[in-house]
């Protein structure tokens, strides 16, 4: 694995782009273009990252740069390695994708990919909304965030649903290789992006980029909330390898959740039950995704309000 | 060679002699032979394509797009629904002057559902920047994948094309073809030479987001590709049929016009039934085959409108402005040039057959039409409960 | 009709300004239309809006090119954009400046006003927005609208998007404008320089618009020219390194949103490029020893 120091120092994603100042997805896209190299192609679909990276006639990438449509990220990216691999060239190809583009309107396409075990890198840059329409929830936005289409209203308050799970769903697909990552845990999101670009088949990586208009939080504090979102468990950083579940980093102290959603503005409307709630959540994907409980002072051992003592009606009636 | 085969079949012959390089592919009736047919060719190993079995129409699209702008020759085939979900994304391959060859099997666009021939679903496409040309045999089918590249490459046009070919009439129907030799297409049709290709040693963009200050001269310059193809087409038509014997005319073709009082002007296979029915009327009726609908023949059309007394317009689409859309622009090209009637035969909706009865009727109220007879300007063939 | 200009930068709330001062109008029974460029701008990017201003009802429905007024949000933009352009001839600028009107260079002498808005903004909003502020100074010095339905439209339009103690602050940093704004002529000493733009005609677009990196008489097109993009017009704040305490851990090269901080002298030494740094303090907030602090530009 290269160290940080021994990354090149060529930006392929040059200044002056216009992404806002603290933006999370172009801190993802510089480190890990600068990782891929040269030798890549991208495509982008309809986002933030084709207006901040390709208003006409400047762009900001100085690889080769295509953009059609907001679906079709898997299908693209397809099609592009189709056409080198007719003639014989050796590209990295590369989608760069957000959560609208991939949990919601673009998971027929990536899923397609992955089925078809497409010799691509798919990056979803995750915001958790569709931040560049102006914020609203998608898919991917968190139970109980303040967006435009989830508001903090008189009856309801911010989203009531939770966060779908796209890295497992991707997992379903057995593809070689799939990671999460985030750019506040350099070490770990280097030697990801490097595995990504030796391994080939459909490889698929994750990561969280905070928003700060759409998350409303400080500009300078981009990566500090990227640690909380890992050092809370609302992002946990793992891998699959063949299938294989690997867990790569888990934080030595677990902590709760409110510290990640008070320094929000789209989660500092939230009740006290709503946060609990959210921390129950938490505690069960800790336990999914990195293979143990949470913290017991974080996770008490609550059974579940649904949960009922079993008696024996119920043996009667569901068998033993 | 001569085989007995299918229009799908054949139009899978076109694609391989063509030698497409990337093929995505994804079922739907009647087009699915065409893939069928393309992935055992590709299997088989008689064809070198990349075959993409993709999840959407949709995706048949991007990836073909994405494909072809990363510089390879891509071919595809869709019908109905299929052009339907594809629709955003045949908005991006015109003015990104991708040269696709993607032909389309016309079927009826739901509601209602149906499986059989119409031409609402390619019409729906008119404005997308696509060329289109209506096939009326197989042979035509073959014949016109392989002129499509060559119209769709060449450095003046650069646009996709989409041959479009009657459902179930010309897809399933087996008749004669003669297939080409392999060597004959290749000098006819040399490896395609991309204007720009997305390349890491040579790095563009493509497809930037475009504030208003440059969209209207992209127009104006999707419009010119269009406009110059007018050229290209009988260019390329003559070149074929010298190297293989077979001339298809250019935009239109017109057969017994000449000394005739009136035209009637068809497309796709109802055209070959006409050329049988005009025969009764001695000469008094000429036939025109609308070949290609994009561009639009509008000079071709004003000549007509001086040559000929009235001119009968058959439709396989409704436009909901009372007639078909062949109609509308007919008139539209007339406008000002011509004062004939132009009488529209609506016929053959939702793949009703299009009878010999039904193509004399159209023949006859067209002739008195210019003989000065009131007839109705839009006439519902074999519709219940319409009078013609 | 009363035709007014708001050059802004995206986030600074220039959209939010026309309407406030359109309701302003209304409040003293005008007729008004207020309506952005429906740009797709990040925050930082230079915006307009407009807000047009009349007795009877308005129909028009262009942009505006000749205006009696241009208000400018932040004056970092005066460097870039030719805000007087096509300004009437007794027209007025209403420029966000810690400058006097006669120190403001606009390339020609027009009626200026000026006022601190960012301080007013920080002291009162705790936020370098800057839109309310604004508004007070073009009550002052214009006199189309009174102060009163200045404040009056600012505590409805805000208040109710933001709340009403947020409504009222940002009505008091309209009147704190008003009373600080200060009118002259600006300065027209020398002349723009106005970055060019690339306008070809349809003939040189290339085939399908598909460009490749070149250089143009309006600079570098294609891959990698965002470069002509001098994003640190953006910033309020800009980072400053404390040399002896930096251990190169690299935190804040790898951080860097812009990718403005870079290694020099073989990697030994870093340099912020502050014509790209857009002030986020991103670096700031990571540097593990404090090596690094904002400085208000």
């Amino acid at each position: 694995m290269t160290a940080m120091r021994d990354l090149p120092d060529e930006n392929l994603f040059v200044m002056g782009h216009t992404a806002c100042p603290g933006c999370g997805v172009a801190i993802s896209i510089r480190n890990a273009l600068r990782i891929l190299g040269k030798n890549t192609v991208v495509y982008v679909p309809a986002s933030c990252g084709v207006v901040f990276s390709a208003t006409y006639p400047h762009a900001a990438m100085k690889v080769p740069f295509l953009h059609t449509a907001f679906e079709n990220t898997g299908a693209c990216i397809s099609g592009l390695k189709a056409a080198y691999e007719k003639k014989g060239k050796n590209v990295n190809v590369v989608g760069f994708a957000g959560d609208g583009g991939t949990y919601d309107i673009g998971l027929q396409s990536v899923s397609g990919a992955a089925e078809r075990n497409e010799d691509v890198i798919y990056i979803c840059l995750d915001n958790e909304a569709y931040m560049n329409t102006g914020i609203q929830r998608s898919g991917s936005t968190p139970f109980g965030a303040w967006t435009t289409t989830t508001p903090v209203g008189k009856l309801t308050r911010g989203k009531r649903e939770f966060k779908k799970d796209l890295p497992e769903i991707m997992a379903a697909h057995d593809i070689p290789y799939l990671a999460t990552l985030s750019v506040a845990h350099p070490a770990d999101f280097i030697r990801k992006v490097e595995k990504a670009k030796t391994i080939s088949g459909f490889r698929f990586l994750h990561m969280l980029t905070p928003c700060v208009p759409g998350w409303k939080i400080d500009q300078a504090k981009s990566i500090e909330i990227l640690k909380l979102a890992v050092d809370t468990g609302m992002w946990t950083l793992y891998e699959f390898e063949y299938g294989e579940r690997k867990v790569t980093y888990r934080p030595g102290k677990m902590r709760f959740v409110k510290d990640y959603l008070m320094m929000q503005g789209r989660f500092r409307h939230m009740s006290d039950e709503d946060i609990k709630r959210m921390q129950g959540w938490v505690c069960r994907k800790w336990g999914q995704h990195y293979g143990e409980k949470g913290s017991p002072e974080v996770c008490p051992v609550e059974l579940p309000a649904e949960h009922h003592a079993i008696t024996e009606d119920h043996r009667g009636m569901h068998g033993p | 060679m001569k085989k007995v085969i299918t229009g799908d079949h054949s139009v899978a012959y076109g694609a391989k002699l063509a030698r497409a390089e990337v093929v995505a592919a994804y079922p739907i009736t009647p087009q699915t032979l065409i893939v069928e047919h393309i992935a055992e060719f590709v299997s088989d190993g008689e064809m070198d394509a990349k075959f993409m079995p993709m999840e959407s129409e949709h995706s048949v699209m991007s990836a073909t797009i994405a494909a072809q702008a990363a510089g390879a020759r891509t071919f595809t085939a869709t019908a109905s629904q299929g052009l339907a979900f594809m629709h955003e994304m045949l908005y991006v391959a015109a003015p990104l002057r991708l040269p696709i060859v993607m032909v389309n099997v016309n079927r009826t666009i739901a509601y209602p559902v149906g499986i059989w021939c119409e031409y609402n679903d390619s019409m729906a496409e008119r404005d997308s920047g696509w060329l289109q040309v209506y096939i009326e045999n197989n042979q035509e089918a073959l014949d016109m994948v392989i002129q499509g590249y060559m119209i769709a490459e060449d450095r003046r046009v650069l646009l996709p094309v989409m041959p479009c070919m009657d459902g179930f009439v010309l897809s399933h129907t087996v008749e004669p073809v003669e297939l080409p030799a392999q060597e004959d297409v290749d000098v006819f049709l040399p490896g395609y030479e991309p204007v720009y290709s997305l390349d890491p040693d040579n790095p563009a963009v493509a497809g930037s987001f475009m504030p208003p200050e440059y969209i209207m001269e992209m127009r104006r310059q999707t419009m010119d590709a269009v406009e110059a193809s007018k050229k290209v087409i009988p260019e390329v038509g003559k070149k074929f049929a010298s190297r293989f014997g077979r001339d298809y005319g250019g935009l239109v073709e017109e057969i017994g016009t000449e000394g005739a009082d009136v035209v009637l002007m068809t497309m796709g296979t109802v055209t070959s039934t006409a050329r049988e029915v005009i025969a009764e009327f001695r000469g008094r009726v000429g036939l025109v085959k609308l070949r290609f609908y994009r561009p639009f023949p509008s000079d071709e059309i004003r000549d007509l409108g001086s040559r000929f007394r009235a001119i009968g317009v058959f439709d396989r689409s409704l436009s909901y402005t009372g007639g078909g859309p062949v109609f509308e622009e007919v008139k539209a090209a007339l406008y000002g040039y011509s004062d004939i009637p132009v009488i529209n035969h609506l016929a053959g909706l939702g793949g009703r057959d299009v009878t010999a009865q039904e193509i004399r009727k159209m023949c006859e109220l067209t002739l008195r039409a210019a003989d000065g007879e009131r007839v109705s300007r839009v006439n519902w063939h074999a519709t219940r409960g319409v009078p013609v | 009709m009363y035709e007014v200009r708001f050059h802004g930068r995206g986030g600074q709330g220039a959209v939010m300004a026309a309407q406030a001062l359109a309701e302003a109008a209304v409040i003293e029974d005008k007729y008004a239309i207020a309506f952005p460029f429906f740009g797709a701008e990040r925050r930082g990017a230079p915006v307009l809006a407009f807000t047009r201003i009349h007795d009877q009802k308005i129909y028009s429905r262009t942009q505006v090119y000749t205006p009696d007024c241009v208000v400018v949000l932040d004056d970092t933009l005066l460097d870039t954009v030719d805000i007087t352009h096509g300004i009437k001839e007794n027209g007025i600028a209403v420029i966000n400046s810690t400058k006097k009107p006669e120190e403001i260079e606009l390339g020609r002498k027009i009626r200026t006003a000026a006022v601190e808005a960012t301080s007013i903004a920080l002291e009162l909003l705790k936020a370098p927005i800057t839109n309310t502020a604004i508004l007070g100074a073009f009550s002052r010095a214009t006199g189309i609208v009174g102060i009163d339905s200045v404040e009056k439209a600012i505590m409805s339009r805000f208040g109710e998007k933001l709340g009403e103690v947020a409504g009222r602050k940002n009505a008091g940093a309209a009147r704190m404008a008003y009373d600080r704004t200060e009118t002259g002529m600006s300065s027209g000493g020398k002349e723009h320089a106005i970055r060019k733009q690339w306008l070809p005609e349809y003939r040189e677009l290339p085939v399908g618009g598909v460009l490749g990196a070149r250089t143009t008489d309006a600079g570098l097109i294609g891959p990698g020219s965002f470069i002509e993009n001098k994003t640190g017009e953006w910033a309020t704040f800009r980072p400053v390194r404390d040399r002896n305490r930096c251990t190169m851990c690299l935190a804040c090269w790898f951080d860097c949103p812009e990718g403005c901080i870079i290694r020099i002298d073989n990697g030994k030494d870093l340099r912020t490029d502050y014509g790209y740094c857009k002030g986020c303090g991103i670096c700031a907030n990571e540097c593990p020893v404090d090596a690094i602090t904002m400085m208000r530009l």
